[in-house]
């Protein structure tokens, strides 16, 4: 698995110059000392209920060591203390898939997570599809789509698509609805999502 | 990046509109060279790289976070809050509840008396009883858990059909009548008298939620005297005039901002109570405030498309003239006035030519959460009523269901005052090209000819609609800013919720300016930056928006003539703006690029202001629809598939082909959410909790619930009169038929006729082992 | 929000069940249906014991038998997805692909799937019922359309959520448990507890006892499997009724076999009588109705559950027809 993976040919960048007002800088627990992947944080000891501990994570291929609460989801952090707000609270019970982030490679509920179980894995999240401001090929293909209305669900369904197409390079539009089916999109654009996760799959394979 | 030296953002060789005069309003358009286009969201990249700041990714220096204690019970009066063991929690800083001074505030004016922030009596599950603002979410939420709160539990009704019998408890003292309202055209008893065939059902539709992927709430901060609020909002003018109004701060002090937002549907059009609690902790604790609703309070307590009961009683002659039509609904805006009947009855006032109508609503109160507009309020249930009872008069007469609907087209708006014609109406052409596109007759015939065999069966139903509003209207001001590279800034108060706003109006200034839409930078939906604006909603956004853009782009372009008037030394009337630059229509060596003129490089930019002009008078705008579809129906287990949707619309001229046939396939997406899984689930025998406040259980289309063949059909009739964009509305009469056209096809396909949503499994199974065995 | 807890991840089986055996501890397999557990604050956890440390209890692989051994931590997408699992014990690949979202079988275990917690809404929401140690069941009289028509046994009503445990009734499987007095080998199909036995408990797990791993006997030739699933919508959600079935066949006649529903009872529930009928017999179009019939005898529908009985009995005709076509 690449830690950052292909990006389209299409080549989209930023289009506003101004900028929108949004997200603060966050990250004062962060630091980003570099641990080998695999390697077990935890300690085989309790944590007490309400005790912070140590916790790295490999996000984007970068780690990141903070202090988490054990009952703290990996949503949470990388929203709140990471500061990647591109994985979405919907739900937060597994329910809508605006999480929706790859561990090794595979789409999984950040929210149904918990940070600590996350160590020692590869956690991908919509930021890390980015080639700097380029756009991964299945961003590309949502814009081209137009796979999305609010856009507060494309997060989720981005990458379980990116998900889906590490795994099945060539999926039918069967596997494809069903590649997406742990994603609800309220707007209902999922014919476009269709259709996108089509051209993804196109663009990947260079045609 | 650009060099700001050049003129690059203009485009070569596309027609560019006429100027009119300086003061007149510019005639609607012919052809168009960009609008129409299928092209992708200017705010795509923000949208699909993460860049876009959501309302709930706003992270603020400092900043607490919120959480509400919500009562348990439908109905119960608070007799002791005890939040002192709470208070001791770690991290927590701040609990407001009815013992708060501060928050002793009207929250809002109802007929059955003021509704205040903390009521002591609670009247719904879900209101709310305390709050608290935490240094996490964490800890906010062990602080809600250990308030204490003792509740004398009342008597509650929660069926609405259950509200007006003698003994059941009562919602507010004057009883449990809301409002009934009556409309009476012509003679219903001489129209049924004079009707061959007189056909009489009930019907009901379950009471749906909104629960779009972004919660309900806010970011509130306080800098001095001054509020700021990041609202997930319909409308930041909306939103800013009731804090406004509850918290007694000047409108000007209240700033509201809320340039993305992961979708509404109507509930959210106007602020919650979460808002003013928000505002309160932050004035208070002296921090920001990050408040936003978990998943299960927005099944509570944000609005609803509230239950209806309808009965259909319809009169038609042999060759499919109707005669008489009498509508009646009973339905609940639940524990306040909320409009719970609001426009069920509409399409049986307004869609068919019918000169004897006669309609009766009831709204009663329950101990429910309040309603609030959901897409296309009353049209999806009065649909679901009046188009399955013109399938069911069509069969008894023999003709086809799109004949029927055919027969009996109106020009005029019957329903209003006067007999308003529709400034276009192309209801006929969705019928006739939709069944044509669609191969009705073919599709119908097929079906048929499948029965007896498998126990699969197909079947093929239609429905039409039209949408009460969707003529948009004033007001609304925007301000459009001309640089001299030819890229420009629009600044317009409404929020784009995903329906392509942003991209349709920068493609509005692309085409009156002739500058490439990406060109166009867009500032929306703040009340301290941009202009005010009615909240987006009632698919009035963009034939009110797309004018007074327009209007703007035009004025921008007068300004331009004018000062190459004074440039060329010519009459402003003899130029004509070509985009880069603007020359004499006589003589082509007076020209000069809109770079050099004199008076722009003096300062700087152009800027037009456009308003939303006034809407014809005695006319009236609105959008209709016909959708088709082809269901498979499981006769031994009742599993319903959708195989395929054909929706043909007419919402005036297509402003982007791209993002209108998105908006389309929602419609249908909603409505088969309607027809086939939606409902909300009240435990109305013993406690009156709702039961499904999740996504599992209350269930939403998934991927594999929508059929992959949809088929989007615009249908434009040109629209002079409408507005100067021939565009109307597009979100609602989208969603109108869908239900509907299932229901019919579920009919075609099984002989049963299903009058009650949803159409699941369980009710189907069920319908398909009651009816009599085939011979 | 999740209310805190103690947490250890321990790095062996035994440590795990010392662990679990002590205050109101509870075993981290996937978490799914754990996290949504505590996010409800359905009962008191004191501490959560990850067994993610525990890659013994994880993958799928043949015994020597011929045979399946599924270490307890195996994700659901992987069994759903196994060639072995696909070619010879279809009817669990089935019902593994057919629990929740993809995203959810990417992280749900089987183990964890077999013990889950019910859905009755009642249960999963703020009432205090019985399984919660309250006095009142609120379905029995209550909103009740997703609950059991077997073996409520006049106390509570769930039914039990999991697809897999249906399947693995019907393949003849047994549980491996590890607990604090060692290991004990448990057919699934005794591996449930009804309501009338203890209405707070679903499985026979003891306190600090872990499933660690299933295994089920080599198909015998001619064994045929599948599971059917009917819900209200067609992802993400539990079956409204389904049916697991492992049928021997020879040639057209069925030999034995099992027939084991969901969405029925608070156990995967073995219809005998559908067993019992297509026995021994061709699955011709009369053997097929009269099972269709036999599958609801017995049955006690609640107020608003009664579709089960029509719902039932057209899924046990549509697959019995199924089988009898690929017989």
């Amino acid at each position: 698995m690449s830690a950052n993976p292909t990006n389209g040919p299409g080549g989209i960048t930023r289009r506003n110059f101004l900028t929108t007002v949004g997200a603060g800088a966050i990250g004062a627990a962060v630091s980003e000392n570099a641990l080998a992947a695999g390697k077990e944080v935890a300690p085989p000891q309790v944590t007490p209920a309400g005790r912070s501990v140590e916790v790295a994570l490999r996000v984007n291929g970068r780690t990141h060591v903070v202090q988490a609460e054990t009952r703290w989801t990996l949503l949470h952090v990388l929203r709140e203390v990471i500061g990647l707000t591109g994985a979405k609270p919907g739900c937060e019970r597994g329910e809508c898939g605006a999480c929706t982030v790859l561990i090794d490679g595979i789409p999984r509920y950040a929210c149904l997570t918990l940070a600590v179980e996350v160590q020692g894995h590869d956690v991908t999240t919509l930021e890390g599809l980015m080639d700097g401001e380029k756009l991964g090929t299945v961003q590309a293909a949502f814009v081209e789509a137009d796979a999305f209305q609010c856009g507060y669900c494309t997060p989720g369904q981005v990458m379980a698509v990116e998900g889906l197409l590490r795994a099945n390079p060539n999926p039918s539009v069967e596997e494809i609805r069903r590649g997406v089916s742990g994603n609800l999109c309220r707007c209902g654009a999922y014919q476009h999502i269709f259709k996108a996760a089509h051209r993804a799959a196109e663009l990947k394979a260079g045609k | 990046m650009a060099d700001e030296s050049k003129d690059i953002y203009y485009v070569e060789g596309t027609p560019i509109p006429e100027t009119p005069l300086p003061g007149k309003e510019p005639p609607p358009w012919r052809e168009t060279s960009v609008v129409g286009k299928a092209l992708p969201r200017v705010d795509a990249y923000e949208r699909v790289s993460g860049s876009a700041a959501y309302p709930s990714d706003v992270h603020l220096p400092n900043m607490l976070h919120g959480a509400i204690l919500r009562c348990p019970h439908p109905h119960a009066r608070i007799r002791r809050i005890d939040a002192s063991a709470a208070a001791k929690l770690p991290g927590v800083r701040m609990i407001i509840s009815g013992n708060t001074p501060e928050a002793d505030l009207i929250w809002k004016k109802d007929p059955v008396g003021d509704m205040r922030l903390f009521e002591p009596i609670c009247r719904f599950e879900g209101d709310v009883v305390a709050a608290v603002a935490a240094e996490t979410p964490y800890q906010a939420w062990d602080a809600a858990h250990a308030i204490s709160v003792d509740y004398e539990v009342l008597p509650f009704v929660a069926d609405e059909r259950q509200a007006l019998k003698p003994g059941v408890p009562v919602v507010h003292p004057k009883g449990n009548v809301s409002k009934t309202d009556r409309y009476e055209r012509g003679d219903i008893a001489q129209g049924f008298a004079a009707a061959d065939v007189v056909l009489e059902e009930s019907y009901r539709t379950e009471c749906e939620l909104h629960t779009p992927l972004e919660p309900h709430g806010c970011v509130a901060n306080w800098d001095g005297r001054s509020l700021t609020i990041w609202e997930s909002s319909q409308g930041v003018y909306a939103v800013q005039s009731r804090v406004a109004e509850v918290l007694k701060l000047p409108l000007a002090r209240v700033r509201v901002i809320g340039h993305y937002m992961g979708g509404g549907f109507g509930s959210k059009l106007e602020p919650g109570k979460y808002t003013i609690i928000a505002a309160l902790m932050a004035k208070l604790s002296g921090r920001p405030v990050r408040l936003f609703l978990t998943r299960e309070e927005t099944y509570l307590c944000v609005g609803n498309r509230p239950p209806t009961n309808m009965t259909v009683k319809a009169g038609v002659k042999r060759d499919g003239t109707l005669t008489a039509l009498e509508f009646s609904v009973l339905g609940t805006g639940g524990a306040y006035t909320a409009g719970g009947t609001s426009l069920a009855d509409w399409l049986a006032r307004d869609l068919y030519t019918c000169p004897n109508v006669r309609t009766i609503s009831t709204d009663v109160f329950i101990n429910a959460g309040p309603a609030r507009a959901f897409r296309a309020p009353g049209h999806p249930q009065g649909a679901w009523a009046l188009e399955q009872m013109m399938d069911t008069l069509a069969e008894a007469i023999g003709m086809d269901p799109v004949q029927l609907r055919l027969k009996n087209i109106p020009s005029v708006s019957q329903a209003r005052e006067g007999n308003p014609p529709y400034t276009s109406t192309a209801f006929k052409e969705c019928l006739e090209l939709g069944a044509a596109a669609f191969g009705w007759e073919k599709a119908r015939g097929e079906a048929r000819a499948q029965r007896a065999s498998r126990h699969i069966r197909r079947g093929v139903g239609m429905a039409g609609g039209l949408w009460f509003a969707g003529g948009g209207r004033p007001p609304s001001t925007v301000v459009v800013k001309l640089f001299p590279d030819g890229s420009a800034n629009l600044n317009m108060g409404a929020s784009d919720l995903g329906t392509g706003t942003k991209t349709v109006m920068a493609m509005v200034i692309a085409e009156e300016l002739g500058i490439k839409p990406e060109a166009v930078q867009i500032e929306c939906a703040d009340t301290g930056t941009t202009q005010y604006a009615t909240p987006s909603g009632g698919s009035k956004t963009v034939p009110t928006e797309a004018p007074a853009v327009r209007n703007a782009a035009v004025q921008v372009k007068q300004k331009l003539l004018e000062m190459a008037a004074e440039a060329l030394k010519v009459d402003a009337a003899e130029l004509v703006y070509r985009g880069r630059d603007i020359a004499s229509r006589q003589d082509s060596s007076k020209r000069i690029a809109v770079k050099d003129l004199e008076a722009l490089k003096r300062q700087g930019i152009v800027v037009g202001i456009g308003y939303r002009g006034p809407n014809p008078k005695n006319m009236t705008t609105h959008p209709f629809a016909a959708q088709f579809c082809e269901v498979e129906v499981n006769m031994l287990t009742g599993e319903l598939k959708i195989l395929r949707f054909l929706a043909a619309q007419d919402s005036g001229r297509v402003m982007n082909r791209l993002t209108y046939g998105n908006q389309v396939i929602g419609g249908i997406t909603m409505g088969i959410g309607l027809a086939a899984t939606e409902q909300r689930i009240l435990d109305t025998g013993r406690t009156g909790k709702m039961v499904n406040r999740n996504w599992h259980d209350y269930k939403l289309p998934t991927a594999l619930d929508v059929p992959v063949d949809v088929t989007v059909l615009p249908v434009e009739p040109v629209d002079t009169a409408a507005n100067n964009t021939g565009a109307k509305g597009l979100g609602e009469p989208a969603t109108i038929p869908t239900a509907a056209a299932i229901a019919n096809a579920v009919y075609h396909a099984t002989g049963l006729r299903i009058t009650c949503t949803p159409i699941h499994p369980q009710q189907l199974v069920q319908r398909l082992a009651d009816r009599p065995k085939e011979g | 929000m999740l209310p805190s807890f103690d947490y250890i991840r321990p790095k062996s089986v035994q440590a795990a069940i010392t662990h679990l055996a002590t205050g109101s501890a509870q075993a981290h397999a996937g978490g799914t249906d754990l996290m949504g557990c505590l996010r409800e604050r359905i009962f008191p956890v004191g501490k959560v014991v990850s067994l993610s440390g525990l890659p013994e209890l994880r993958g799928v692989s043949e015994t020597a038998d011929g045979g399946l051994r599924i270490g307890a931590l195996t994700a659901l997408s992987a069994l759903s997805e196994h060639p072995i699992v696909i070619k010879r014990f279809g009817g669990l690949a089935q019902a593994a692909g057919e629990v929740g979202s993809p995203q959810l079988r990417n992280q749900g275990t089987l183990g964890g799937n077999i013990c889950q917690k019910p859905r009755c809404w009642y249960y999963r929401t703020d009432f205090t019922c019985l399984r919660k140690g309250g006095g009142t069941c609120f379905a029995v009289d209550g909103e009740n359309q997703f609950h059991c028509i077997f073996g409520g046994g006049g106390t509570c009503f769930i039914v039990h959520p999991s697809d897999t445990a249906p399947a693995l009734v019907a393949l003849n499987a047994t549980a491996r448990l590890a607990g604090p007095r060692g290991s004990r080998d448990v057919p699934l199909e005794k591996f449930f507890v009804l309501p009338e036995v203890d209405v707070q408990r679903e499985t026979v797990l003891a306190r600090g006892e872990i499933v660690t791993e299933i295994r089920i006997p080599p198909p015998v030739s001619g064994t045929r499997s599948s599971y059917r699933k009917v819900r209200a919508r067609r992802s993400w959600d539990f079956a409204l009724a389904g049916v697991a079935m492992a049928l021997r066949f020879d040639r057209k006649r069925v030999i034995d076999g099992r027939v084991v529903l969901s969405g029925a009872a608070p156990i995967p529930w073995r219809s005998k009588e559908v067993e019992q009928i297509v026995r021994g017999k061709e699955l011709t179009v009369d053997v097929i109705a009269a099972a269709a019939k036999a599958v609801t005898s017995g049955a006690e529908p609640l107020e608003k559950n009664g579709y089960k009985l029509a719902l039932f009995q057209g899924m046990i005709e549509e697959e019995l027809t199924l089988m009898a076509a690929s017989a």
